[in-house]
């Protein structure tokens, strides 16, 4: 057998995704910051892996989620998990705070971009500490970006209106997750690589909550579905 | 007698169960000019007597900013401290850019402390002959450590160490009970009372040979500047700790 060691030797650089989570919507409400996501690993346009929960807690008061390869969301988790533990090395009682890893992410992900190998990843980090929210964009180049809604993927594009429309950030939790299910329900019928099962987590003083998956309403009814007057007939 | 047949290198013991030459290294940190540090709930205060090597010469600073939030005063080798200084800055540069925020005190003094032990634990190495004092505010309170030359490390509620610093520690000993609850300029006179035990009998604090260093929750390290100690030198003649007692 011939081993070409060239080959093996020479590092590939991430060019595409192979296997992809779909859009991350992310809004503060008055007492913390709520995250939904779907549940979905695509594998190119083929619906894959339909119950993947993607919501990552990495510490007591912090949630970590994205869109993108998801393989390199795992090595991320792994990552995030490794400064957590290196409190207990040190033994000081001294715990990163959610603001520590959105900066470690940003850091990570420019250093990898810098490489011209990126991290595929659009992450969102969310926590409260010290009585504050915290909420913040890293994309796939290393910005970094402290908001009060982030949205990912296809999100930006579709819900920014309804965001916009329905929520402010001094809204309930029950309001803030009501907007991101409207969200996903028109993430599902207009984006193609979306699912109809969605995941929520929050965190607020008491910590952490993640919930069990849930299925959307979809509604496929609408007069214009049926008519099909926006659309022009073909004809011979 | 027989310490000299114990005490060549770091990596032979005595039959006590000492190595010598750590011991020895703790001997230059008791050489060198007093320093001292003392806290309360919300602010630290390091206190140093500067030498003058010469008429010619300037004082040697001992007390160095290592961040905002993080100060240091030393005792001993001048060189020794001042690599100790750069590696404790740049971690603190480090962890800023990695995570924007400040370097947790203790976790550093454990790194520093780490640093030393190597030392100690090498027969082509020597430790290091300066011990620090590490003043920090950090979100888990105010601290005041000290660093020995051994790679111990401690934490105090104040502390001197130096040349004569028994005669401050005995100061404390009498009236740190006072300390978490004084304010800024009882904790400076109550450091300026005790590094006045320890100077010699034909000394004096002057504004050129004192240092005072203060850290607070809200405010950064600075210096206080010759006039300001100039004030508080001042005050020093009628400074009273029991008046401190009745207040409360």
């Amino acid at each position: 057998m011939i081993f070409n060691s060239e080959l093996s030797a020479q590092q590939q650089h991430t060019t595409s995704p192979v296997v992809t989570g779909g859009s991350v919507i992310a809004l503060a409400y008055k007492g913390g910051v709520v995250i939904g996501t779907d549940t979905l690993c695509s594998y190119g346009s083929m619906a894959a892996f339909k119950n993947v929960e993607k919501i990552a807690q990495v510490s007591k008061n912090t949630i970590y989620v994205s869109s993108g390869e998801y393989s390199d969301f795992q090595q991320v988790v792994k990552e995030l998990a490794k400064i957590d533990r290196s409190a207990l090395q040190y033994d000081d009682g001294v715990h990163p705070s959610p603001r520590d890893y959105g900066n470690f992410l940003a850091r990570l992900s420019y250093k990898k971009r810098c490489k011209i190998n990126p991290l595929y990843l659009q992450n969102v980090i969310a926590g409260f500490h010290n009585g504050e929210r915290y909420l913040a964009l890293v994309d796939i180049y290393g910005t970094y970006l402290e908001s009060n809604f982030v949205t990912t993927g296809f999100a930006s594009y579709f819900c920014k209106a309804i965001i916009s429309n329905y929520w402010n950030e001094n809204c309930t939790l029950d309001q803030a997750k009501q907007v991101i299910r409207e969200c996903f329900k028109v993430l599902f019928c207009r984006d193609c690589r979306a699912h109809d099962v969605i995941q929520l987590g929050y965190v607020d003083e008491q910590g952490v909550h993640v919930e069990q998956p849930e299925r959307v309403e979809t509604k496929w009814d609408f007069n214009g579905f049926k008519t099909r007057a926006n659309e022009k007939l073909h004809t011979q | 007698m027989l310490k000299h047949l114990y005490d060549t290198d770091c990596v032979t013991w005595s039959p006590q169960g000492k190595l010598f030459q750590v011991e020895y290294a703790m001997e230059a940190v008791k050489q060198g000019s007093i320093c001292l540090g003392l806290k309360s709930n919300d602010h630290v205060v390091l206190c140093s007597l500067k030498r003058q090597p010469s008429e010619l010469a300037g004082y040697q600073e001992k007390q160095f900013k290592i961040d905002d939030h993080m100060a240091i005063a030393i005792a001993g080798l001048t060189a020794d401290a001042r690599v100790l200084c750069k590696y404790m800055r740049t971690e603190c540069l480090e962890y800023k850019y990695t995570y924007e925020s400040h370097h947790p005190v203790g976790r550093l003094v454990f790194k520093v402390a780490e640093k030393s032990q190597h030392k100690t634990q090498s027969g082509a190495k020597r430790p290091y002959g300066v011990g620090l004092l590490v003043a920090g505010i950090d979100p888990n309170g105010v601290h005041l450590f000290e660093t020995c030359p051994s790679g111990n490390y401690y934490e105090y509620k104040c502390q001197a160490i130096g040349s004569r610093s028994q005669a401050a520690r005995t100061y404390f000993e009498s009236w740190f009970h006072l300390f978490q609850k004084s304010n800024l300029e009882q904790l400076i006179l109550h450091g300026l009372s005790a590094i006045k035990k320890a100077i010699m009998e034909d000394e004096e604090l002057n504004e050129k040979n004192v240092e005072v260093g203060i850290l607070g929750k809200n405010q950064k390290f600075t210096h206080l500047n010759a006039q300001e100690l100039k004030n508080y030198i001042a005050q020093l003649e009628t400074f009273n700790p029991n008046s401190q007692i009745q207040q409360e």
